[in-house]
């Protein structure tokens, strides 16, 4: 048995850790494991930081292929936050019975779909309505969305990260123009706005510098907001209401930016986007003894949740899945009452789980990996990674980035502030995601592989902690040109 | 070999092919060897000329695909130019490379590639070398006292390279300067270092000036008004620019360039796959035609066609030639 901790909360953890040992051994003193079964197991110890999320305590993980499970490799994931000592062995149990494919397998689910890649799962669709549907969802907790932030509020704000993001586009401009290389029209985007916080922030910060320089370049400014939901764009509009004159409001999909603006192909001088690429579309793959597997997903309800849920909105429990089905069709108005509606996706939310699977990569091919990443770069980027290793291929993340860096001047630059990972080795010392922030979904962004993508695309990226919030995690991702 | 009216040609390179930058890297890697890369690049030259004869253009190029970027190539053949090999980590890196004394002269061998240019193609062929200017912004001078004096002892070097060229058949010359938009205020000595260049070499010389193409992207933004009046004491024929991607904003120019060179005319954006129609290009050449006469003009892409995927590649060129044909027809030649 391989006994593996997968975070660094030593004292927080130690505890759970030692039961966890105690139990196993129970369960083989007990015969509930047998001894080929015990030397098979890889026990993962996670400390998952996102108090909702999709995992159950315990979660089993087998090998499966379009032949079959392959009894050969199971993983077993406990969460030593969640769990408590006295369910661990009634949790383990449970997982050694699922684990062993000649079991009756424990009943327990309400599936809600078919095992996909975790990007294709309907936790995505989740995800979309969440900001397509926000104010009633924030209507119905009573609290708006930067509110339920871990924190309470978005460090996209921090007023000296805005200042300092100003002088170095202040700079910038002032170098163009030396050289009499200034645009007529200065485009900047910002790219998922929020509450239109931070762009208010940065054009006010823009124009008093500009003021008391004299440099004339507020009113060349083109400033582009743009996100994915018309409901927050258009929440964005009075943090600049006082520059609403050279600000337009764009509906765009931040996985394809360029689709959107591809009239401003090599034009615009800086891009920025805050929180964005962890709510993009992901999947994780994981190295097992050399060999590669996609993780697959699929959700579905525990089913005593999926009983009470379907009581609470007198519905057979029969009926939940079709009517989550509904739900993620039409929105909250699959109810009668919208206020049902939205009652039921949250509640739904709350208690969505995702049973994984690894099915192996006999091949590793173009159109398993994200645009832009190819086998032999992924063997590049592994080959000093831990040889056991499960790690997001942040494809979304990925995609908008490639989608994005078109629209850059040749002297302009993108930045992103978000919870990156710049060596695959954090990929051991903690736990990445999935988790739920309200109704969205949170992962950390693959700074590895996006490196190695941003290179193939001409571009060198710098990872800088984002120093102005101690004990924040988030980090600021620079773009320059690559010689 | 008579040329029709508007020429249509290459700037210089063709479409790099996924499965040749492979092989490339894995040479880089040491698992193939280099006769093997040999061999794999004389195959993909030989269908990079095919294509572009297929495709309809009346000047060829070897496509440039044994060159792994406008640099490299060179470098690694400069004799005195010390490079790093362990510095590339893919094949279309640059070298680190530096020179630490100076340039002796000797030959850079690309006259085997012209000749086997001209033994794969029967029509008229175009050979194409990067200038000094952009090879002296690539390498670390550790020995010359100014840019421009390390500029010139490339260009001393290159000059017996051109003559080389000439004396195996070459008629037909294009040196690539890029980093001028980059750089324009080297403007003032870089003539100097170009004209250096072309001294005594009997070809037709072209000087390929854009905003650059590293990565399929410009590298920087302007207006061609930097040229002018400097360029007009270089001693070339033929100045080749790019219009297609920039937009009319600079054609106006081309007034007061036609005197004195001919132009080969952008007509074609490399940096996006959207493929051209025949009637886009031909729209492009007719509003180049209000500013020049069609005896002056040359048609071709912006710039090099090494990042665009080979299908986009070839449909493009083959708008552009069909677009050509259209003006011509319209010109009654």
């Amino acid at each position: 048995m391989i006994l593996q901790f997968n975070h660094l909360q030593r004292k927080s953890a130690a505890a759970t850790s030692e039961d966890v040992i105690d139990a196993l051994y129970g369960l083989l003193e007990e015969g509930h494991i047998d001894e080929a079964q015990f030397a098979r197991l890889r026990i993962h110890l996670d400390w998952i930081q996102y108090r909702r999320n999709f995992r159950e305590p315990v979660m089993i993980m087998r090998a499966a292929s379009e032949a079959g499970e392959d009894p050969s490799l199971v993983d077993v994931h406990i969460d030593t936050r969640q769990i408590s000592p006295g369910a661990l062995r009634g949790k383990l149990h449970e997982a050694m019975l699922r684990a062993d494919p000649e079991a009756p397998r424990p009943d327990g689910r309400l599936v809600l779909e078919d095992f996909h890649s975790f990007r294709a799962s309907i936790a995505w669709k989740f995800n979309g309505l969440y900001w397509h549907h926000l104010t009633d969802w924030e209507k119905a907790t009573g609290r708006s969305y930067e509110q339920a932030l871990p924190g309470g509020k978005s460090d996209a704000n921090h007023v000296d990260a805005v200042a300092d993001s100003v002088a170095d586009f202040w700079t910038l401009v002032k170098d163009l123009e030396s050289h009499n290389q200034l645009p007529t029209e200065i485009f900047v985007l910002e790219i998922g706005v929020g509450m239109g916080t931070r762009s208010g922030l940065w054009l006010d910060r823009f124009r008093l510098l500009d003021e008391e320089r004299g440099t004339r370049y507020y009113s060349r400014l083109k400033f582009l907001l743009a996100d994915y939901s018309l409901a927050t764009l258009e929440r964005s509009r009075p943090a600049v209401k006082a520059h609403l004159d050279l600000c337009s409001f764009l509906v765009l999909d931040a996985l394809n930016p360029i689709k959107t603006l591809a009239f401003l192909r090599h034009k615009i001088l800086h891009i920025h986007l805050t929180n964005v690429y962890d709510n993009l579309p992901d999947e994780e793959l994981a190295r097992r003894d050399g060999r590669l597997y996609l993780v697959q997903v699929r959700a579905y309800l525990p089913i005593a949740e999926a009983d009470r849920i379907a009581h609470a909105f007198r519905l057979a429990v029969t009926e939940v899945s079709r009517m989550v089905g509904r739900l993620l069709e039409v929105g909250p108005d699959c109810f009668h009452e919208r206020s049902q509606g939205v009652a039921f996706w949250q509640d739904v939310w709350k208690c969505l789980r995702l049973e994984e699977r690894l099915v192996p990569l006999n091949e590793v091919t173009h159109d398993r990996l994200p645009a832009g990443l190819d086998a032999r770069q992924l063997a590049d980027v592994l080959r000093t990674a831990p040889s056991d290793l499960r790690f997001h291929l942040s494809s979304g993340a990925l995609e908008s980035f490639r989608n994005t860096v078109p629209l850059l001047h040749p002297r302009g630059y993108l930045q992103v502030q978000d919870i990156f990972i710049s060596n695959l080795n954090d990929c051991r010392l903690g736990f990445q995601g999935p988790g739920k922030l309200d109704g969205s979904i949170v992962n950390w962004v693959n700074g590895v592989l996006l490196r190695e993508v941003a290179e193939r695309a001409g571009y060198d990226v710098h990872f800088a902690p984002f120093h102005y919030r101690k004990g924040s995690r988030t980090s600021i991702l620079y773009t320059t040109q690559r010689e | 070999m008579s040329l029709s009216l508007l020429p249509t040609t290459v700037v210089g390179s063709y479409s790099m092919p996924g499965w040749l930058e492979r092989l490339k890297t894995e040479y880089f890697a040491r698992r193939i060897s280099r006769v093997d890369l040999d061999e794999i690049h004389d195959t993909a030259v030989k269908a990079a000329i095919k294509d572009q004869e297929v495709a309809g253009l009346d000047i060829i190029t070897d496509g440039e695909l044994r060159r792994d970027n406008l640099i490299d190539y060179f470098v690694e053949r400069l004799p005195g130019v010390q490079i790093d090999r362990a510095s590339k980590k893919f094949y279309y890196d640059f070298y680190d490379s530096v020179v630490e004394g100076k340039l002796p002269h000797a030959s850079l061998g690309l006259v085997e590639d012209f000749r086997f240019l001209l033994a794969n193609t029967g029509r008229e062929a175009k050979f194409c070398i990067t200038g000094p200017h952009s090879l002296s912004k690539r390498i670390h001078n550790k020995f010359y006292p100014t840019e421009e004096a390390f500029a010139t002892d490339i260009a001393r070097v290159l000059n017996l390279e051109l003559k080389e060229l000439v004396k195996a058949g070459a008629r037909y010359i294009q040196i690539d300067e890029p980093y001028y938009s980059g750089f324009p205020e080297d403007l003032v000595w870089g003539v100097n270092v170009l004209n250096t260049l072309v001294e005594g070499v009997q070809a037709k010389i072209g000087v390929h000036i854009c905003y650059g193409n590293r990565y399929g992207k410009p590298s920087w933004e302007g207006s061609y008004r930097y040229l002018l009046p400097r360029i007009f004491d270089a001693k070339v024929h033929q100045l080749t620019l790019e219009f297609a991607r920039r937009g009319e904003e600079d054609l106006q120019l081309l007034r007061e360039l036609v005197p004195h060179f001919e132009v080969g005319v952008g007509t074609i954006d490399v940096k996006t796959h959207a493929v051209e129609t025949a009637d886009i290009v031909a729209e492009r050449i007719r509003k180049s035609l209000k500013f020049a006469p069609a005896e002056r003009l040359f048609v071709l892409p912006d710039c090099g066609c090494f990042h665009l995927p080979r299908q986009v590649a070839f449909a493009k060129l083959c708008a552009m030639v069909e677009g050509t044909r259209l003006v011509r027809k319209e010109l009654g030649t």
